[in-house]
């Protein structure tokens, strides 16, 4: 390889890392027309958006690409179907989508570094990365209420005995999609596509009022 | 008026300390709490609750749960909280209740009705529907006010509901329904077996017949038992409860939907929370279950004798219900008419409340079981080999005339003696709920031990207890752990130990077949015998069917209209098909069951819809511009999901522009300076992959092999059928890498079709197709001066004419943000499509407008996307093609690839006969001779408008405006052969009569050798 492998494809960083210019997440005018309740006491559900992260659609061999992510990023795909692993530090999570697909979400800013590194280590081997950091959000909710908040929300088995930490789906919310993946004993995550968030945050505003939901900002 | 005239001094769940008031049709009275609305009317001694449905006879209340046919009320104080259809004898009392009898104009009391009624009956034979729709459909109109005003079974609210109403998604391995002696054994079973188990009970209590039982577990009260189960399950982790929450549908795959009623039982309208949240009133959920248990129990069924319909005739076991759950007494003086055992409990209750039991009459010859033994010992007499023939009375009961009958005869065998009385209770048997078991489709099993039907069970469904025929208490029991243990291992439970309490075992003697009670009149000629209370369908009604020629059961349903009310024949069916058995001499089985189908009782609308209403009915998808677009005063179009600006009026001396005027001016801009539309909804796919140019050879109708990098090229795609399904521009953004655009409607499903074609097809290709439709945000600046414009937010893109030509596409920054300028044009002029990630498009966006206000940058919508394109024959996929337009009508076989070497999708359809004819429906362009004309789009087309009507129809209008550069009204269309027809005239003659002419031309009205795109 591999300046050729890398010439194939356009590698394209589409982040502008500058002050000067303004960024919106997916969320901000939901926030702003909808509102965002303060997060009290009696807040049986805390949401969370986790704006501007870098999100990266991994296409490809298992081997190979864990191979490759062990190498760039010091941690390997999880192992089994419908589950995420996360690096040492917690802030990078790898998630299988279906068997030749994953979502690896990393900081923000990092993701056009991690394409390059990860394709300069694949170089010729079959496999696709695709930057899709502004077409998607990342929430999170917290609280214990957050599995029933979830059961008027998607169809899958989200009771807790049977939702471990560490598994996520690609399922239906409400009338739309979202990725459902549980980080801690009762932390969720939500990944919404950026056209449904506006959607989806009225949604679990309106289904978490019973809980007084609050939204951190 | 007097006060709870027939409630107990003491006895019943009733606490007689929290009195509550309610008002039933304007009156106001009182009951307590741990009442339904059923049990304290008939405390009160309220005897009619309803007029019938079709004969405006009096009706009271005769069962006392789901099977309730007569006491159907309508709930609600204010106008907004209305309720109809509410079973009172499923409705808990609350302070405030307001109800009105849903069948009672003007009056229930009052037997105005009762002569139109008359009258109604006589005009309303069985077939009434089909006799009067036969002949002469035009009165049906006249008689359809008066019908539906009497026979009206409530009325929906005519306000807004104030409440609020949701959806639960559960799963659990082991779903129990029905919380009586069955239920509850079966789920201790499976919950001390470890696996997740959910018990749904309709009731306000859970306990079920235990509730009312004369029996002893361990030598106390049943109901005591029942408290020391739910009490050790409500606190079990791996255990939800749901009382009031009624199963009524039982789906495929045991998916089951129950309906919880929240907060019926407190007020009209759900009350807030203690934190001031409201909370949802009613909450469907929607449970997936490993093992269903049904333990739904079984509905008495009342015997069917003349003036059955009286106030103050009642099913046995309601008796004993009201007696000992409520308190209540239905009356003063009894008589029992039986076909079993089991139904004298009805008597003993009656007599333990210290009121007279006139008379048992039982069917059977020598009935000697320990019931029958107990009654004997009270001194009550007991009439054997007879039944009630006949009750007397007209707003109520007031005598039963009761005879030696003669039930394989079917005829009164001896002199009938007349027994005062003002309440007869009568007991033909059991039927087991197999209403679930029947949505699942399997069709139940006559069982004559038991003369009953139990349930046929699919995969996945057990049943326990009464559901399936099994009647005794102890043997209901041991049947409930046994099934529920099942259930428990089929979903690897743990086995678990139960102790089943001691219960002594009663003696029965066996009961006889009995449904419908012979008269001395024939049946035809006899008092009303009724069967199915709710819709007063009759014996005589069921025997006039037969001998009509109705012979299958489900013929017979209809004609008659039996089991078509909201209580779906719950009392009436098993007699209804035992009638037809008898008139057909067949027997019950040969006849066969009607199909029971969900839901099993009313669900108000509110729970099926849950969250799913108002903002929510459906996602609105917005782009990253969306707040920019509202604040600007666009109007907006539904385009699948999204909402994109359709055009954005402005306000000028205080008056809004008209869309006509808005879309003009947005037209002019383009077409003379510079305009702008957000098109980041246009689906977008991100391919990637050394084999990427040979499936894009291969999904679309055109070449790839050649597309260099840097350049964008259009493609149209057809389905394998030969007919167009989307089309876009694909850029080759490197040799392994494009992206494709699509429609915007047609995004998820094209990148399903790529999916199936890769996945199924063509594996061997090496290709992946990931949406960014989201990521990337795409801004169309477009006009003469749209270079202009780019050139001052752009240093390192080379915007010249010669290095960044039509059709090309170059990566820089617009506005400090990395961008991909695409130079494609679906306007016809000068145009460039900026695509930024979208978390910077409001940025690049705004950007655009500073510098644009020196050219006028003028925002415009979808309308004027669509004249400015059809302008220039541009399709859109889905308007100007519907699936039978292929690339050759469209015209556009300057986009095939027929000698590309793989056989491209739709290849082989292009050359059917069908698909190769000259005379298909073609793609030209309309000219109207009136250029003030604006065809309307669907408007169908003629060749000679002088034809006789029908006139053969040769095409439609598919895209019609008027264009503000042309002065005229212009159109595309579709018309048989009209490639061939350049310059001919066509006539669209319209619904007013009028008719419009207008010339075929050539789809492109405008630039037609794109100069302006190239410059």
């Amino acid at each position: 390889m591999s300046d050729s492998a890398l010439s194939r494809v356009n590698l394209f960083d589409s982040r502008a890392d500058h002050a000067s210019v303004a960024v919106e997440s997916p969320l901000a005018y939901s926030l702003q027309r909808s509102g965002a309740p303060a997060p009290s006491a009696a807040s049986r559900v805390v949401l969370r958006e986790q704006a501007f992260l870098g999100h990266l659609i991994l296409r490809g061999g298992a081997i190979v690409l864990d191979e490759a992510l062990r190498e760039v990023l010091d941690t390997g795909l999880p192992g089994r179907p419908n589950t995420l692993s996360w690096d040492a530090s917690g802030e990078r999570s790898i998630q299988w989508l279906s068997p030749d697909e994953w979502l690896l979400i990393v900081p923000g800013g990092e993701a056009f570094a991690v394409e390059r590194r990860l394709r300069e280590r694949l170089a010729d081997a079959s496999f696709a990365i695709v930057d899709v950091s502004g077409g998607q959000t990342l929430l999170t909710l917290e609280g214990e209420a957050v599995p029933e908040l979830l059961m008027k929300s998607v169809v899958y088995d989200v009771d807790p005995s049977h939702f471990a930490v560490g598994k996520g789906v690609n399922t239906v919310f409400a009338k739309a999609t979202a990725i459902v993946r549980r980080s801690g004993e009762t932390r969720w995550e939500l990944v919404v596509r950026r056209s449904f968030a506006d959607y989806c945050y009225r949604w679990l505003l309106d289904a978490g009022e019973e809980y007084a939901i609050g939204v951190e900002r | 008026m007097n006060q709870q005239v027939q409630r107990l001094a003491q006895g019943g769940r009733i606490d007689r300390s929290r009195p509550l008031g309610f008002t039933f049709n304007g009156q106001t009275y009182q009951g307590y709490h741990g009442d339904t609305l059923a049990s304290a009317l008939l405390a009160n001694g309220v005897d009619i609750v309803n007029r019938s449905f079709k004969y405006s006879r009096p009706r009271g209340i005769v069962a006392a749960g789901a099977e309730e046919p007569n006491a159907v009320v309508q709930l609600g104080a204010s106008e907004a909280a209305q309720v109809p259809n509410v079973r009172a004898t499923q409705q808990a009392l609350y302070d405030g209740l307001v109800a009105r009898s849903t069948n009672g104009w003007p009056s229930v009391q009052k037997d105005l009705m009762g002569l139109v009624g008359k009258v109604g009956g006589k005009f309303m034979p069985p077939g009434f529907y089909y006799k009067t729709f036969m002949a002469p459909a035009s009165m049906w109109m006249t008689y359809e006010k008066y019908i539906r005003k009497s026979a009206g079974l409530g009325r929906s609210p005519a306000e807004a509901d104030p409440d609020i109403y949701d959806h639960l998604n559960r799963h659990c391995e082991v779903l129990v329904i029905g919380a009586g002696p069955a239920g509850l054994a079966a789920a201790l079973a499976a919950a001390r077996s470890g696996v997740r188990v959910i018990l749904a009970d309709e009731q306000e209590e859970m306990g079920g017949s235990l509730l009312d039982s004369r029996e002893s577990l361990d030598g106390k009260p049943a109901a005591e038992w029942a408290a020391e189960v739910l009490d050790e399950l409500s606190g079990l982790a791996n255990v939800t409860l749901l009382p009031r929450t009624t199963a009524n549908g039982y789906h495929d795959h045991n998916f089951v939907t129950l309906h919880e009623r929240r907060t019926e039982h407190l007020a009209d309208s759900a009350p807030r929370t203690a934190q001031g949240a409201r909370q949802s009133r009613a909450r469907m959920h929607r449970v997936r279950a490993g093992q269903v248990i049904l333990a739904t129990g079984a509905h008495e069924r009342p015997l069917v004798y003349a003036g059955n319909d009286v106030p103050g005739n009642l099913v046995a076991g309601a008796v004993s219900t009201y007696i000992r759950r409520y308190g209540v007494v239905p009356g003063n003086k009894l008589v029992l008419s039986v076909s079993n055992d089991y139904a004298y409990r009805a008597a003993l209750d009656w007599h333990d409340a210290g009121r007279e039991v006139v008379a048992i009459v039982d069917a059977r010859e020598a009935p000697d079981g320990d019931l029958v033994g107990a009654a004997r010992e009270r001194g009550i007499r007991v009439i054997t080999g007879s039944a009630v023939i006949e009750a007397k009375g007209a707003n109520r009961v007031s005598a039963a005339r009761v005879a030696k009958i003669d039930i394989d005869g079917f005829r009164v065998a001896g002199p009938a003696e007349t027994l005062a009385c003002d309440c007869v209770a009568s007991s033909g048997g059991y039927s087991p709920v197999i209403h679930l078991a029947s949505h699942t489709g399997a069709r139940p099993t006559w069982n004559d031990d038991i003369l009953g039907f139990v349930p046929t069970l699919v995969d996945g469904v057990l049943a326990s207890g009464a559901a399936h025929g099994i009647y005794a208490l102890g043997e209901v029991l041991a049947d409930g752990v046994a099934v529920g243990s099942r259930a428990a291992a089929a979903t690897r439970g743990e086995a678990a130990e139960i102790a089943l309490p001691a219960c002594q075992a009663i003696s029965e003697s066996p009961a006889c077949a009995l449904y419908q009670v012979p008269h001395e009149k024939p049946t035809l000629r006899a008092p009303k015998q009724f069967v199915d209370l709710q819709n007063d369908v009759t014996a005589a009604a069921i025997e006039l069917a037969t001998r009509e020629g109705f012979e299958s059961i489900e013929h017979v349903k209809r004609y008659t209209a039996m089991g078509f009310g909201t209580d779906q024949g719950k009392l009436g069916n098993i007699n209804g098909m035992a009638i037809a058995a008898r008139c057909l001499e067949r027997t019950i089985p040969e006849v066969g069951t009607t199909v029971f189908r969900p839901n099993y009782t009313p669900v108000t609308f509110g729970a099926i819809v849950g969250r799913h209403c108002g903002a929510l009915f459906d996602p609105e998808r917005y782009t990253a511009l969306h707040q920019w677009h509202v604040e600007n005063g666009a109007e907006f179009e539904d385009v699948g999901q999204w909402k994109r600006p359709w055009y954005y009026p402005r306000k000028q001396g205080g008056k809004q522009e008209s869309m006509h005027e808005a879309v003009a001016r947005e037209c002019r801009a383009v077409r003379e300076g510079v305009g702008i539309l957000d098109a980041s909804t246009l689906g977008k796919i991100d391919i990637q992959g050394p084999d990427a140019r040979e499936f894009l050879a291969r999904i679309y109708t055109n070449k790839w092999e050649k597309l260099a990098v840097g350049k964008c090229r259009y493609g149209l795609m057809c389905k394998d059928d030969g007919m167009v399904t989307d089309d876009g521009v694909t850029s080759c953004l490197a040799d392994n890498h494009f992206v494709m655009t699509t429609t915007t409607g047609g995004a998820a499903a094209i990148l399903e079709w790529l999916e199936l074609w890769h996945q199924t097809e063509w594996p061997e290709l090496d290709v992946t197709f990931t949406s960014v439709t989201d990521h990337w945000a795409t801004m169309t600046v477009t006009g003469p001066k749209s270079r202009a414009l780019l050139a001052e937010l752009t240093d390192d893109i080379d915007l010249d004419r010669d290095s960044f030509k039509f059709m090309d596409w170059r990566e820089g920054t617009v506005a400090g943000v990395p961008a991909r300028v695409f130079r494609i044009s679906f306007t016809g002029e000068l145009t460039f499509e900026i695509n930024v990630q979208a978390h910077y498009a409001m940025h690049v966006w705004k950007a655009l407008f500073e510098h644009g206000k020196k050219y006028d940058l003028t925002p415009y919508g979808t309308e004027t996307m669509h004249v400015l394109r059809a302008e220039k024959g541009f399709i859109i996929v889905g308007q100007d093609t519907d699936g039978s337009v292929t690339p050759e009508d469209l015209g556009m076989q300057w986009c095939v690839g027929y000698d590309k070497p793989f056989s491209w999708i739709g290849k082989r359809a292009l050359t059917r006969s069908d698909t190769a004819r000259s005379d298909r429906k073609q793609l030209v362009g309309l000219r109207p001779k009136d250029p003030k004309v604006v065809l309307e789009e669907g408007a169908q087309i003629v060749f000679d408008p002088n034809h006789a009507i029908p006139m053969p129809m040769v095409g439609h209008v598919t895209s019609s405006y008027y264009s503000p550069t042309l002065d005229s009204g212009f159109a595309l269309a579709v018309v048989k052969g009209g490639q061939q027809r350049m310059g001919e005239s066509v006539y669209l003659p319209m619904a007013d009569g009028s008719v419009h002419e207008a010339e075929i031309t050539s789809t492109i009205f405008i630039d037609p050798k794109g100069e302006r795109q190239h410059v």
